[in-house]
C-alpha cells in the first residue's frame, strides 16, 4: 500500500486537487469548475480523482485544504490542514523551482505576489479593493469582445502596437474598451493591451515598491494567456517562467503541508455519497447581526462560524 | 430642569475617562453609545459624503446611536487632521436629518485660550470652578495614562493567557471600578492593585515569541472594530503585539514633536503632517528592537498615513523586516483580513525558523 | 547650475514667485513639460495606489526632471498667516520625493514655510538663499521683485476676469477647483475648452481677490481650516450674483475637498452645482455629458432652451 497525499485548492471560480506520493510525484490532479458550489465540486473532485488511481494500492492518509472555501471544505473532507493559498502557493512552488524569488499569480477574482528568499516567504500582498485585472476581468472583456477566453492570448500576440486600455475599474475599462473599437482600433491591438493593462495594473497595484528578482514564475488561471506572459516579458524585462501545472501550486503545496504536519486520517472516497449542506442563521444577540454559517453531514450539525463575538457560539457535539 | 445628557462617539476604552471628567465637571449624565458594530457604520456610511475617511462614518453613525439613546449635547474634540473639521460636518448632516440637539465644537473654539473653553462650558454648571476642574482634569489625564500602559501590558501578555479571557475580566473590572474614583489617591490605589493582578495573572509564554507591532493612523488604530478586531486576532495566534499609538504618547507627549524629529532622523526631514511621523519613529524603533514584523493599519485615503507608506517601505527594505499594509474603507471583506494575516504569520513564522 | 520645477501643484500657485525669483538671482531654472498621459503613467508607477490624482501627476513630474538638473525644487508649505493650514500633502511632499525616489540619489531644492513656526515666507526665502549661496542683498531684493511680479501678475489675471463676468448674454460658470487640477493641461483644460465650446464662460475661483475671498468663506464654512480651500469657497459668495452655475471639479481623492464639497451642497442652495471627480480613467464622454446637461438645465431655468445651441 503507498501512502499518498491529497490537496484540494478551491477558488471562487475553479477547483483543483491533486494526490502526491510522499515524493511529491502527482499520481493524479484535476481542475474543475466551481460553479459557486464548492460542496458540489469537491463531490465531482473526489469522485474523478478516484478513477484516476487503484484505491487497492494507494491509501489516502492526509488531507489540506487551501483557496477561499478552505475552512468549509476543510470540515467536509476532515482535513488535516487549512493553509491559506498564500503560503500553499508558496510551498508548492519551491517544491518544483527550489531556486525561485518571485511569484506572480493572477487568479480568477484575486491576484497576489510572493518574494522569496532561500525557499522562504519574506514579503507578499495581495490585491485589496476590486478585481480589476484578474481573471474574471479578462473574460469578462473578452465576451465583450466576442471571443473566447482561451483566444485571448494568441490573438494579443498578433499586434503590433497595442491600445492603451484604462483597466482600474472593471465597468470603466469596459466603457473604454467599447469606445477604442468603436473609433477603429484593430482587435488584436485592443486584446494586446488588454493584457498589458492586466499586467501593469498588476505591478502599479500589488508589485508596488516590491523588489522583482528572477527567477520568476507566473501562475494562476491567467497564467495561462500567453499575452499577458509576453506583456510581463516586456514591462519587466525578465524572462518569466509558466509550470504546466501552473494552476496546481496551491494544491500541491497544500499536499506537502498535509504530509508535513505527520497527522494521518483515515479518508473514504465514499465522502462524495454523504449529504453536506450549509445554513445561514443570522444572529440577533447585537446589533452586528452576524450571518453566523451551520454545517451540517446528513442531520448533523459539524461546525459553524461566523460569529464575531462569543455571543453568537454555536456549540457542537460531537458524532 | 432636567440634565443634560452629553456624549462623544466610542473610541476604544476612552469613553470612560471622558464620562468621568464632564460628569464631574458639570452638571450633567453621560451616555456612553453602544459598542460600535455593523449598524453604527451603516448609519454613518449612510448619510456621509463618498470619500471621507471611515472614521468620519464611524463618528457620524455613533452620534446616531447617541442621539437614539436620548443624548441632546454632542461633542467633537477635532485632531490635527481632516478631523478638525470634522464637527462642522458631522453637525450639519445631524441638523439636516432633523435632530436636535446642541453641539461642541472644539473647532469653534481657541483651544489655546482657556478662558474660551471655559466660557463654553460654563453654559452646563453655573458654579463651574477653575481649581475643580484643574484637580478632575488631572485625575483624568491620570486616568487615561494608566488606562494605557495597562492595555499596553495586556496586548503583550493576552496571546498566552492560561485562561481564556482572563485578562479582559481584570481589566474590565478595573473598568468598572475606576469611573466611581473620588481622588487621585484613590486612583493610584486602584491602579496599583490591578497592575498587580495583570502581572500575576497566568501566562504561558515561550522563551522568544514572535513579536509584531502595530503603526498607523490614529482613530482606526484605536478603534477595535474599525479594524476587525486585529489586537485580538493576532493575540489568538499566540504572539506578542505592541502599539504606541494611544493619547498617552501623543496628546499628552510634551516635546513629542522636538524628539520624533530627532528619531526619524535619515528618513524624514519634517513633520509629514498628522500621525505620519508618529509612525515612522514607531517603525523604525519597533525595526531596531528586532521585531519579527510591522502592520501598518489606516482608513482607506488618508493622506499622512499614505504619505508615509513609502518610507515604511524604505525602513523594510534597509531593515529586513516584513511589512503588512492594511487600509480600512467600509466595505473591506473580512476573509481577504484573515487570509492575508494568515499568511503574514506563517511568513514571520518560517523567517523567524531560518534565522534560528 | 540649474534648478528643475516641477509643473504640477504649487507651480500654479507660486510659479510667479520663484520664476522671477531664481531669474533675478541669475539661476537658470528648467521647468517639466506639460502634462501628459504618460506623466500621469509614470507618477502612478511612483505612487501608493490610494494617493490623490493630482499627487500622482506631481510624481510624474518630478521624474521627468531626473538627470536634467542639478536640483529638483520641491518646497514644503504647512501652515500659513494666522495659522492656516494646507493639505498634509503639502507638509510631506519634499520627504515623499525623497524616500520614492531614494535610488535615484537625487538632490533636492527646498524652502519651508511653517508660520506656526515663526518660519514665513520670506524668511524661507532667506535661508534658501543662504543655501544657494547668494548675498543677503540680492536675496532680499529677488524677493521683493519677486513678490512685486506675482501680484501684477494676479491683479491682471483678476481684471481679465472681471470682464468677463460682466458679460451678460452668455452662462457664467464658476469652477471651483485647485489652481493644480484646472490649470493642468490633462485634466482641467479639456474641461475648460469644453465649457467654452458649449458657448459658456468658465470663471475660475483661483482668480479672486484672495483676502476678501478668505473672509467671505466663513459665510459658508466658519471651521474651514485650510487655506487654499478658503480662497475657493470666499469666491462663491464674492462672485454668486454674477454666476448661473457651480462646478466643483475634484481629484480623487482629495482629502479637504471631499469634505468642503458636502458642506457646500449643503449650504449653497440658491445656484445648481454639480460635483465633477477626475480620475485616471480616460472615459471623457461621460464627464463632457454631465457637463452638456448642467448646462441644459441651467439654460432651462433661464427659459432659454433653443436660444444659444450651437448650430
Amino acid at each position: 500500500m503507498i501512502k499518498a497525499y491529497l490537496g484540494v485548492d478551491i477558488g471562487s471560480i475553479s477547483t483543483k486537487g491533486v494526490i502526491l506520493d510522499e515524493n511529491n510525484k502527482i499520481l493524479a490532479s484535476k481542475y474543475i469548475w466551481t460553479e459557486g458550489n464548492p460542496i458540489g465540486a469537491v463531490k465531482n473532485l473526489i469522485n474523478e480523482l478516484e478513477t484516476q488511481i487503484d484505491i487497492n494500492k494507494i491509501k489516502i492518509v492526509s488531507i489540506g485544504t487551501t483557496g477561499s472555501a478552505r475552512k468549509l471544505i476543510g470540515v467536509v473532507l476532515n482535513a488535516s490542514v487549512v493553509k491559506n493559498e498564500i503560503t500553499a502557493h508558496a510551498i508548492g512552488t519551491t517544491s518544483i523551482y527550489p531556486d525561485v524569488r518571485t511569484i506572480f499569480e493572477i487568479g480568477g477574482q484575486d491576484s497576489k505576489i510572493i518574494l522569496i528568499e532561500d525557499g522562504i516567504v519574506v514579503d507578499y500582498a495581495m490585491n485589496t479593493l476590486c478585481a480589476a485585472g484578474t481573471g474574471s476581468f479578462l473574460s469578462s472583456q473578452a465576451k465583450r469582445l466576442g471571443l473566447e477566453i482561451e483566444e485571448l492570448g494568441d490573438i494579443a500576440l498578433k499586434s503590433k502596437k497595442p491600445t492603451n486600455i484604462a483597466a482600474r475599474c472593471t465597468v470603466f475599462a469596459e466603457s473604454d474598451l467599447v469606445h477604442k473599437a468603436q473609433i477603429g482600433h484593430k482587435k488584436e491591438d485592443i486584446v494586446a493591451g488588454l493584457c498589458k493593462a492586466v499586467v501593469t495594473n498588476y505591478l502599479n497595484n500589488i508589485g508596488k515598491g516590491k523588489k522583482i528578482v528572477s527567477p520568476i514564475v507566473f501562475q494562476g488561471g491567467v497564467s495561462k494567456n500567453i499575452g499577458v506572459i509576453k506583456a510581463f516579458e516586456d514591462i519587466t524585462g525578465q524572462k518569466v517562467l509558466v509550470d504546466p501545472n501552473s494552476h496546481l501550486m496551491g494544491a500541491i503545496g497544500v499536499a506537502i503541508l498535509a504530509r508535513k504536519s505527520g497527522q494521518e486520517i483515515e479518508f473514504d472516497f465514499n465522502v462524495k455519497n454523504i449529504e453536506f449542506t450549509t445554513r445561514g442563521v443570522e444572529c440577533h444577540k447585537c446589533a452586528n447581526n452576524c450571518e453566523i454559517i451551520c454545517i451540517y453531514r446528513g442531520k448533523y450539525l459539524i461546525d459553524a462560524w461566523g460569529n464575531k463575538c462569543d455571543n453568537g457560539a454555536i456549540p457542537i457535539k460531537n458524532h | 430642569m432636567a440634565k443634560k445628557k452629553i456624549s462623544f462617539p466610542q473610541f476604544g476604552n476612552y469613553c470612560i475617562p471622558f464620562e468621568y471628567l464632564l460628569t464631574n465637571i458639570l452638571n450633567v449624565d453621560y451616555i456612553i453609545p453602544p459598542p460600535t458594530t455593523k449598524r453604527t457604520l451603516e448609519l454613518g456610511s449612510m448619510h456621509s459624503p463618498d470619500f471621507v475617511c471611515a472614521p468620519f462614518k464611524y463618528q457620524l453613525g455613533g452620534y446616531i446611536e447617541a442621539l437614539e439613546l436620548g443624548a441632546d449635547v454632542l461633542f467633537q474634540v477635532g485632531g490635527v487632521c481632516r478631523l478638525c473639521y470634522y464637527g462642522e460636518l458631522h453637525e450639519r448632516i445631524l441638523r439636516d436629518l432633523g435632530y436636535k440637539f446642541e453641539f461642541i465644537n472644539f473647532s469653534e473654539l481657541d483651544i489655546y485660550s482657556p478662558i474660551d473653553v471655559y466660557n463654553k462650558f460654563k453654559k452646563y454648571n453655573s458654579k463651574l470652578s477653575a481649581p475643580a476642574i484643574a484637580t478632575k482634569l488631572l485625575i483624568c489625564i491620570e486616568m487615561v495614562k494608566m488606562m494605557d500602559e495597562m492595555e499596553n501590558f495586556i496586548r503583550e501578555n493576552v496571546g498566552f493567557e492560561v485562561n481564556n479571557g482572563s485578562f479582559d475580566n481584570i481589566y474590565n473590572e478595573f473598568l468598572e471600578h475606576v469611573r466611581k474614583v473620588k481622588s487621585k489617591k484613590e486612583l493610584k490605589k486602584l491602579y496599583s492593585i490591578y497592575y498587580k493582578k495583570l502581572k500575576d495573572n497566568e501566562v504561558m509564554k515561550p522563551k522568544k515569541p514572535l513579536k509584531v507591532g502595530l503603526v498607523g493612523e490614529y482613530y482606526t488604530i484605536m478603534e477595535p472594530f474599525s479594524n476587525h478586531f486585529m489586537e485580538k486576532e493576532l493575540a489568538k495566534k499566540g504572539m506578542v503585539v505592541t502599539r504606541t499609538m494611544n493619547i498617552s504618547n501623543t496628546v499628552f507627549w510634551l516635546g513629542r514633536e522636538k524628539e520624533l524629529k530627532k528619531k526619524v532622523k535619515g528618513y524624514l526631514k519634517y513633520d509629514i503632517g498628522a500621525t505620519g511621523i508618529d509612525t515612522i519613529s514607531e517603525a523604525l524603533e519597533l525595526a531596531k528592537k528586532k521585531y519579527d514584523g510591522i502592520i501598518h493599519i489606516k482608513s482607506f485615503g488618508c493622506t499622512p498615513e499614505i504619505d508615509a507608506m513609502p518610507v515604511l517601505q524604505n525602513i523594510s527594505n534597509d531593515y529586513k523586516i516584513p511589512i503588512l499594509y492594511f487600509s480600512f474603507d467600509t466595505q473591506t471583506s473580512e476573509t481577504g483580513i484573515k487570509t492575508r494575516l494568515e499568511a503574514f504569520y506563517d511568513m514571520i513564522t518560517m523567517r523567524k525558523e531560518k534565522n534560528k | 547650475m540649474k534648478i528643475g520645477i516641477p509643473r504640477a501643484f504649487l507651480y500654479f500657485k507660486y510659479g510667479h514667485l520663484w520664476e522671477t525669483f531664481f531669474k533675478e538671482l541669475g539661476i537658470d531654472i528648467i521647468i517639466s513639460p506639460e502634462t501628459t498621459k504618460e506623466t500621469l503613467q509614470i507618477g502612478t508607477k511612483y505612487s501608493i495606489d490610494e494617493t490623490c490624482l493630482s499627487s500622482k501627476i506631481y510624481m510624474g513630474h518630478v521624474y521627468s526632471l531626473i538627470g536634467k538638473c542639478d536640483y529638483i525644487f520641491v518646497p514644503r508649505i504647512a501652515t500659513l498667516q494666522d495659522n492656516n493650514m494646507v493639505c498634509t500633502k503639502f507638509h510631506a511632499v519634499y520627504d515623499l520625493v525623497n524616500n520614492t525616489f531614494k535610488e535615484y540619489n537625487i538632490k533636492i531644492l527646498d524652502y519651508n514655510v511653517d508660520h506656526r513656526k515663526n518660519q514665513t515666507e520670506m524668511s524661507a526665502f532667506l535661508e534658501m538663499g543662504q543655501k544657494l549661496n547668494k548675498k543677503k542683498f540680492d536675496v532680499v531684493r529677488a524677493y521683493y521683485l519677486a513678490k512685486q511680479n506675482e501680484k501684477r501678475m494676479n491683479d491682471v489675471a483678476l481684471l481679465e476676469q472681471e470682464q468677463l463676468l460682466k458679460i451678460n448674454n452668455k452662462i457664467k460658470l464658476l469652477i471651483v477647483a485647485h489652481p493644480y487640477n484646472v490649470y493642468d493641461k490633462y485634466m482641467g483644460e479639456p474641461i475648460l475648452k469644453h465649457i467654452e465650446e458649449l458657448d459658456c464662460i468658465p470663471i475660475i475661483a483661483d482668480i479672486a481677490p484672495k483676502e476678501e475671498a478668505i473672509k467671505k468663506s466663513k459665510k459658508i464654512s466658519p471651521t474651514l481650516p485650510w487655506l487654499y480651500n478658503k480662497e475657493l469657497l470666499g469666491t462663491i459668495e464674492l462672485y454668486k450674483k454674477d454666476i448661473d452655475g457651480i462646478i466643483l471639479m475634484t481629484s480623487f481623492p482629495c482629502g479637504p475637498d471631499a469634505l468642503v464639497n458636502e458642506i457646500i451642497l449643503r449650504r449653497v442652495k440658491d445656484k445648481p452645482i454639480i460635483n465633477l471627480i477626475l480620475d485616471e480613467q480616460e472615459g471623457t464622454a461621460g464627464r463632457e455629458t454631465r457637463i452638456e446637461s448642467f448646462v441644459d438645465i441651467i439654460k432651462l431655468k433661464k427659459g432659454d432652451v433653443n436660444g444659444k445651441e450651437k448650430n
